[in-house]
């Protein structure tokens, strides 16, 4: 009788849900997802729009003899940027769809009890990422080459030149098409749960797990570990090569990239602990430790989100510490004659692939402000609960700044450590061997230097991210009222 | 109903409470004029069908929900017309909830679920408090789980913690809403008997929000609500009496 009553009480809310297939579009989440992947459509159609700008100027110079040589080049490294970008996306919508999933276990529960198939629930699952990517990326498409085209008139102008350029070409699809087929893979990744969903789940009343049920993943541990001690054995070598050679750099290179790829396929095996030490400095209170907690319950998910901005904080640092520790060994070794031109094609580089890297960090945060929000509505009932035994709205508002300070907080902070890390390295790796090269002396061990205009970017940028990514999970938390919670 | 007495001796009192939602043509009065006082150290049970308005009459007096009209006392401070920090604090303080599921913060140990609302006033308990609780830990059978989170404890277990957290703080009322609806016969026999001997040995007030009329049973006094209204008002029954009472309900309302 009671249970009766009580799985009609629930069936309720989602009604319309079932009966209007696509309103599930208007869900919280969905929308980042779009945004994530016009994001990342846009970027990848500039790219390569300027790419083969910068190709047909140079063309149009007739004393260049190797455009093609470019051309190639800034292809490979554009496919590069374009690809961590992708890759940070997916991450978010992965994490996107996961905790849509989360919350919608009742329902899928339900629909399961009707008869349906968890393998058809999570092929729906996965078409609505296909939806939502090709929105994201049609959308961003053209908004990427609107605003190409308007840039590249601009600069031609700028510099009086008239480059033959197409506007048009057929290898743009190629990034709509990953963008999609990206979207289509993370929303597959991100559902996985569906499997897991018992029909009967839409009657318990099951106490909800503290944390994530903890999945093997030996396997992929192992895999991380690996590509992370190899890569940096592999850099090591480099490192030391480049003390005599200026090969060191072609070897050291793919060691960075392989150990920086063992941090992101890893990231459930330091994420986690790194949020707990930095949640212990917030203290003993009650909402210091729910807000701690809070960032470790879901493990895999915080995981993902943390490394999208470790990545994109850290490639940014990269640069940036690259670029000022190069200046500054240029600046030491030859104090005299460094001619500005060189300090300028430095600086230049630098600020073009930061700018370049912060796309990715700026998806990353994108995923922050919308997990952080979606967590929020995960844990409504939580949040009413808590109001009834006199959480304060003040201390409600205070939990949410804490959960976004910590994520933020942790993430920048490790993408800071990594990047100053593979950014010296890459200057080491670079100039090392010059002194000895030029006999000016033994080979040169590079100071790291950090460009302070950078950090204090950083800084700003972290602070405005977490008041953001707080500002709309304290609006939807605050206003939770106990009754309406605990019904 | 009308028989003298001071505010003192009620733990919690409602006067001529209206709740009304929407308006005009569509509004619906979940309660309709009901006066209702618990007297200090009374165990009582509120029955009543989903829909009469019992938890909604339940939620008013414990400071959760604000009412369309009428007026609240818990112990003899007015609470209606207080501001959201009030009321919150007010709660914290000197009021306990036992709900029917999720009662407890996943995040936190049973220990810490218990001080959470001293934790939340930010500090820590008395030494006589703590005394109490310590007390309340032993007699609930706590002691080996203090340390374990709510998923690894047994629905009876998470109840007992629940309840032990709303006697932690000896509150002017408990409120329990459906707190064995979720319990086997046995965890709910256990819940029931801790809730009366909190009533008789340490003068609890408590008011029990049940559709079970065996849970009713153990009550002082049981209070039937329907259609936003007190329809009887009883002392203490026994489960058949109950049962008969809503089956003759049921008969004239059907």
């Amino acid at each position: 009788m009671t249970v009766a009553v009580r799985t009609v009480a629930s069936v309720a809310p989602s009604r319309p849900a079932v009966a209007r297939p696509q309103s599930w579009i208007r869900e919280r989440g969905m929308g980042a997802t779009i945004l994530v992947a016009a994001i990342s459509a846009a970027f990848g159609v500039m790219l390569l729009s300027a790419i083969e700008y910068v190709s047909a100027v140079i063309r149009a110079i007739p004393e260049a003899e190797d455009s093609n040589t470019v051309r190639t080049t800034l292809t490979i490294v554009g496919i590069v940027f374009i690809a961590i970008a992708m890759y940070v996306g997916g991450m978010v919508t992965a994490n996107t769809f996961s905790t849509v999933v989360a919350g919608r276990v009742r329902r899928i529960a339900l629909l399961r009890l009707l008869g349906s198939s968890a393998r058809r629930e999570r092929t729906t699952i996965a078409r609505q990422g296909l939806i939502l990517g090709a929105i994201g990326a049609v959308l961003g498409s053209l908004g990427g080459l609107l605003v190409s085209v308007l840039a590249f008139r601009l600069a031609s102008a700028a510099w009086n030149v008239d480059p033959a350029w197409n506007v048009l070409r057929p290898d743009l699809l190629a990034p709509v098409l990953a963008v999609i087929a990206v979207t289509w893979l993370a929303a597959w990744t991100g559902s996985r749960r569906v499997i897991a969903v018992t029909p009967l789940q839409a009657l318990s009343q099951a106490a909800e797990p503290s944390r994530d049920a903890v999945r093997s993943r030996r396997g992929r541990h192992v895999a991380a570990l690996s590509l992370f001690l190899v890569g940096l054995g592999i850099l090591g070598l480099g490192l030391l090569l480049g003390l005599v050679s200026p090969f060191g750099l072609l070897i050291a290179v793919p060691g960075g990239a392989l150990s920086f790829g063992g941090v992101a396929l890893g990231s459930t095996l330091f994420v986690p602990p790194a949020l707990r030490a930095v949640g212990r400095l917030f203290g003993r209170s009650a909402v210091a430790r729910m807000a701690a907690a809070n960032a470790v319950r879901y493990s895999e998910r915080s995981s993902r989100m943390v490394v999208g901005v470790v990545m994109g904080v850290g490639l940014v640092t990269l640069f940036a510490v690259g670029g000022q520790s190069s200046v500054q060994f240029l600046q030491r070794v030859s104090p005299d004659d460094l001619p500005d031109v060189v300090v300028q094609a430095i600086d230049i580089f630098t600020a073009v692939t930061m700018g370049l890297v912060a796309v990715s960090a700026v998806i990353a945060a994108v995923g922050v402000v919308n997990l952080l929000t979606l967590g929020v509505l995960q844990r409504r009932r939580e949040f009413g609960l808590l109001r009834a035994l006199g959480l304060s709205q003040g201390q409600v508002r205070g939990m949410v700044l804490l959960e976004s300070v910590h994520v933020v907080v942790t993430a920048v902070g490790l993408g800071l450590l990594l990047g100053t890390f593979y950014g010296w390295a890459g200057a080491q790796a670079l100039w090392g061997w010059v002194p000895l090269q030029a006999h000016l002396g033994g080979p040169a061990i590079i100071v790291p230097a950090i460009p302070p205009v950078t950090v204090a970017i950083v800084i700003a940028a972290t602070a405005v991210l977490t008041v953001v990514a707080s500002v709309v999970p304290t609006r939807l938390a605050t206003r939770i009222s106990p009754v309406r919670a605990l019904a | 109903m009308t028989t003298p007495m001071t505010d003192g001796d009620y733990a919690a009192r409602a006067e001529q409470l209206t709740k009304t939602y929407g308006d005009g043509e569509n509004a619906v009065h979940a309660l309709d004029g009901v006066s209702l006082a618990v007297r200090r150290g009374e165990f009582v049970a509120i029955m009543g069908p989903s829909g009469s308005g019992k938890s909604t009459l339940m939620h008013m007096m414990a400071g959760l929900d604000a009412p369309t009209s009428g007026r609240v006392w818990l112990g003899s401070q007015q609470i209606t017309g207080l501001s959201d920090h009030e009321l919150t604090v007010l709660r914290r303080r000197r009021v306990g909830f036992v709900f029917q599921s999720f009662n407890l913060v996943p995040t936190l140990t049973a220990r810490e679920n218990i001080l959470l609302p001293f934790d939340l006033d930010g500090r820590r308990p008395s030494s006589s408090e703590q005394a109490r609780i310590d007390h309340l830990v032993h007699a609930l059978g706590l002691v080996e789980r203090v340390h374990h989170r709510p998923d690894q404890l047994s629905g009876g277990q998470q109840q007992r913690v629940a309840i032990a957290r709303a006697l932690a703080t000896a509150p002017d009322l408990v409120f329990a809403d459906e707190p064995t609806g979720n319990l086997d016969s046995r965890s709910s026999r256990e819940v029931l008997t801790l809730l009366r001997t909190a009533s008789r040995e340490f003068g609890q007030s408590i008011a029990m929000v049940t559709h079970d009329p065996v849970a009713a049973s153990r009550a002082d006094r049981v209070v039937f609500v329907g259609d936003g209204r007190i329809v009887a008002d009883k002392p203490a029954q026994t489960a058949e009496q109950i049962s008969a009472f809503m089956l003759r309900a049921e008969g004239v309302t059907a």
